[in-house]
């Protein structure tokens, strides 16, 4: 298991597309931007829908639940302050309620072997100072 | 077909040589390139009229020094000169296929008789790809919080989605690896010229960001290329067989910035590239007698092999197998050594190795008959370009 407690991470700075993402986990509720018009979520966020081109854009709350789309398992560290994890696994997760969406995340609480494509998966929140909670991930034990 | 195709052709290459470590500044090394282009086509600097370069220093975390970690057009500018410049570009989207592509517009335009073009790459002390500071800002603050760093973790998580996705084996790619360094030791420039590298080599070598390991990676290097290109008309005049511009295409398709892991960004960019290439020229992926595709990652000529349309979905680690890539074989491939095995120079090599193979200037490695030269001269997603040499103009 990659031990997260000594690890350092770069933490984000919200921006005008991106503050209601870090508001809402902060919260811990997991909210992506829905356009209004197809009904289309994407993330990261963008001005307009990667679908459609319709500029009415809002966040909306999503079930955290869903899947592994891809992984990699570090081993170089590059970084010393991820070094204490390595190896560790980051993951690409796409959730059940919107598909297309692609999330990063690390899959927290389980040996970094158990990353695997398809493999269920579901949001858990780790809080790095007042202003920003990270969404993360865990293994989920619910069939789809 | 394209009106223009076989108008413009690449003449002159050159090369700098590659070290490990910064050990002279890269203005010298780009100077050494350009010079050594010129001087293959027979001509003078002062008969350079045109300049071009893509400078971007890939390698994060690292401070951008004109001279010492990119060279610009404006450092080129300052050390040669040219009494005769009448045109100059510095492109920034799509890596240094688009420079090339913009030196042949320039030329069909006729407002620079003869240009050059060089790809100058530094390789910095210390730890090539870093991630952000204290802060992640932009797209990063959703990837790099979570140890998401260069451009090579992006490549492995759609590596793992393709393997996983089409239950193939990565162990295959060994092949590629090992058939590309024998090339290498064909080519007198490569990095890795003459150093062996074996499928247990392969195998056995230290994992890196899974499932690359340290062979699917191209070897950091401090050099550069350069090449000439001119007019059809001008480049018979000159000294080497011309490599005639049959066609070229860059990527016209870009999913939102930031998304890390998808496969279809790749897949997308190769074919809108690759199909303005394929109509320009009027050939098919059949036809196609010797092909480069970038391999900064050796995942990234998977996609390649898919989505310019050499081969279907999911089969390229098998098309690459039973010497089918090999100099002798359907297709050969990456027949200088890639970057894999020349260093991390990026693009630009193939377009070099891709016109020498259409003029028949590539010696040792030379594959018989070729007509049809094909070259994807960067990753498919984002800066995806390709291009189509051929010996016999049409």
């Amino acid at each position: 298991m990659s031990d997260w407690s000594q690890v350092t991470r770069p933490i984000p700075v919200p921006n005008e597309w991106t503050q209601p993402f870090w508001d809402a986990a902060r919260q811990g509720v997991l909210a992506l931007q829905r356009c209004q018009a197809c009904g289309h979520f994407q993330h990261p966020p963008y001005p307009t829908c990667a679908t459609c081109v319709a500029t009415d854009l809002r966040f909306e709350p999503v079930r955290g639940h869903g899947a592994i789309y891809a992984y990699t398992i570090m081993y170089h560290a590059g970084d010393r302050r991820f070094a204490s994890a390595i190896p560790y696994a980051s993951i690409v997760v796409e959730l059940d309620d919107a598909p297309g969406a692609l999330l990063a995340g690390n899959l927290l609480e389980a040996p970094y072997t158990e990353a695997k494509v398809g493999r269920r998966v579901e949001v858990i929140f780790e809080r790095l100072n007042d202003d920003i909670t990270l969404p993360q991930f865990r293994l989920a034990g619910d069939a789809r | 077909m394209w009106e223009h195709r076989c108008k413009v052709a690449v003449s002159g290459v050159g090369f700098s040589r590659a070290t490990r470590s910064a050990e002279t500044p890269l203005a010298a090394h780009a100077r050494e390139a350009v010079r050594d282009a010129v001087e293959d086509s027979g001509l003078a600097l002062s008969d350079i009229d045109g300049l071009a370069t893509y400078p971007e220093l890939p390698a994060t975390g690292h401070a951008v020094v004109d001279g010492i970690t990119i060279v610009s057009v404006n450092c080129m500018m300052a050390m040669l000169k040219l009494p005769n410049l009448s045109w100059q570009v510095q492109v920034d989207t799509v890596n240094i296929g688009g420079a090339v592509q913009q030196a042949i517009n320039a030329l069909l335009a006729g407002v620079c008789r003869y240009a050059v073009v060089w790809r100058a790459m530094h390789n910095p002390r210390g730890t090539y790809q870093n991630l952000p500071g204290t802060y992640a800002h932009g797209a990063s603050q959703f990837t790099a919080p979570y140890g998401f760093g260069g451009p090579g973790q992006g490549m492995a998580v759609a590596y793992t989605r393709w393997l996983e996705r089409h239950h193939q084996n990565r162990e295959k790619m060994a092949t590629l690896a090992v058939t590309q360094r024998r090339h290498a030791h064909m080519n007198p420039h490569a990095y890795f010229h003459k150093v062996p590298l074996t499928r247990e080599d392969y195998l056995a070598s230290r994992m890196v960001a899974y499932p690359f390991c340290l062979y699917d990676c191209d070897i950091p290097v401090q050099g550069a290329v350069a090449i000439v290109l001119t007019t059809a008309e001008r480049a018979r005049d000159l000294r080497p067989r011309p490599a005639y511009v049959a066609g070229y295409g860059q990527r016209l398709a870009f999913e939102v910035a930031g998304r890390i892991g998808s496969l279809s960004d790749y897949m997308e960019g190769g074919r809108s590239s690759s199909r303005l290439t394929w109509e320009r020229s009027g050939f098919t992926p059949k036809e196609v007698d010797v092909a480069q595709i970038y391999d900064g990652f050796s995942a990234s000529v998977i996609y390649g092999l898919e989505s310019y349309g050499f081969c279907k979905e999911g089969e390229a680690l098998d098309f690459i197998q039973d010497g089918r890539i090999e100099l002798t074989g359907e297709l050969p491939l990456n027949t200088f050594g890639g970057s894999l095995s020349t260093g991390r120079i990026h693009g630009l090599w193939h377009i070099i190795e891709g016109a020498l193979q259409a003029s028949g200037r590539a010696g040792e490695r030379q594959v018989a008959d070729v007509n049809v030269s094909f070259v994807g001269a960067s990753a498919p997603v984002v800066q995806g370009t390709t291009f189509i040499f051929v010996r016999e103009p049409y």
